[in-house]
């Protein structure tokens, strides 16, 4: 079948905004405005040009984005139909590729526990191979704590204890008191590490 | 997905670490409880402290019966477990206790406390040796009381000899304890 071309108005000069349309523009934009519904309604012809098949596939993407693209009856029943199947589990029907997630899944499984656990021996023999053959004994040294904190004999607190202050073992005791309360108070200060 | 990334980070980190030996010593190593002064210490200290008080109390108030009581309750205090101060404590209260009873003319019971001390005393101290000092106190009075019958003179110096001794006993402990001191410092 033979196609009239009609002209490329981008060939030609462009005109003054506000020039009357030509004959022929206007012979263009109706011809182009019969394919645009042609289109648009399911019946698109069966040859185009090139400019005529952009501006068309344009003019399908804007009427979609639009919005006010609908799907007649019959394919909607069609596709909430194939939706519900594949939501309870059901058969494919038709042409339809579409997989269930769930039966993916199913098929992904055995595969991914047996890398999983391919991997984790692999971690443990790394593991086994690079641990140390020799046994290190560490000695653990003794936390440095400040004498005072201590509980420690009383003796370089007190000194020799003379005849003639025998009997006075209460004042000793206060003295040694006090000085185990200042460590002791410290010790807690400090949250009990030196 | 997620758990292959996961397991591949594993075996990275895996391949990557190597153990290290445990860091000697330790900045945030908790000390040894049983060494350190704490609140049962504290507590039985002040306890003590409180007791001694009130048996000078009693004394001051002509009670000499109850300060010995007082006194008694001081060796019956719970110290921790291996805690110096109370041997120090418990031998400092047997030593007053001991003079409170030799004031009230209980010789013998005077020794036995002064002896349990000594007896118990795990190491050397100035408590110790002011138990010493008390005993000899005891041995003065034991003779003095031999002194006023004549068949017990011999008796009499043979206690005076034992209060040397004691005496003796205990300045030889000062003496050792302070050249210690001496040294550490």
């Amino acid at each position: 079948m033979a196609f009239k071309q009609p002209p490329d108005d981008l060939d030609d000069l462009v005109p003054e905004p506000d020039a009357e349309p030509s004959a022929a523009e206007l012979a263009h934009a109706k011809t182009f405005a019969s394919l645009v519904d042609k289109t648009l309604a399911g019946r698109p012809p069966a040859a185009t040009s090139t400019d005529d098949r952009a501006l068309l596939e344009v003019a399908t993407v804007i009427r979609a984005v639009s919005g006010n693209a609908d799907l007649s009856s019959a394919k909607q029943r069609s596709l909430v139909e194939e939706a519900l199947r594949q939501a309870v589990g059901g058969r494919m029907s038709g042409v339809s590729t579409a997989i269930p997630i769930t039966r993916m899944r199913a098929k992904r499984a055995p595969w991914i526990v047996a890398a999983a656990s391919m991997l984790v021996a692999v971690a443990a023999l790394i593991l086994w191979l690079r641990s140390p053959r020799e046994i290190v004994i560490t000695m653990r040294a003794p936390a440095t704590v400040p004498e005072t904190w201590k509980s420690r004999p009383a003796d370089a607190l007190i000194g020799p204890i003379g005849r003639e202050h025998a009997g006075e073992a209460s004042a000793r005791l206060d003295t040694i008191f006090a000085d185990r309360l200042d460590g002791y108070r410290e010790r807690r200060l400090h949250g009990g590490k030196p | 997905m997620k758990l292959v990334i996961a397991l591949c980070c594993i075996v990275s980190v895996a391949s990557c670490s190597q153990r290290k030996a445990e860091p000697e010593g330790s900045v945030t190593q908790v000390t040894d409880p049983s060494e350190v002064i704490d609140q049962k210490l504290m507590l039985a200290l002040s306890l003590a402290k409180n007791f001694h008080h009130t048996a000078k109390v009693y004394m001051s108030d002509g009670n000499p019966t109850a300060a010995i009581a007082s006194v008694r309750e001081i060796l019956s205090l719970h110290f921790p477990a291996n805690a110096p101060e109370a041997e120090d404590v418990r031998n400092d209260a047997r030593g007053l206790l001991a003079r409170l009873l030799v004031g009230q003319g209980q010789l013998e019971e005077a020794m036995i406390v002064v002896k349990e001390g000594l007896a118990s005393a795990s190491r050397e101290s100035f408590f110790s040796a002011n138990l010493y000092t008390v005993k000899g106190e005891i041995h003065e009075a034991n003779a003095q009381k031999l002194d006023a019958d004549p068949a017990t003179k011999a008796r009499a110096t043979d206690e005076r000899h034992r209060a040397i001794e004691s005496f003796e006993a205990s300045n030889k402990i000062d003496k050792k304890l302070q050249e210690q001191l001496m040294e550490s410092r």
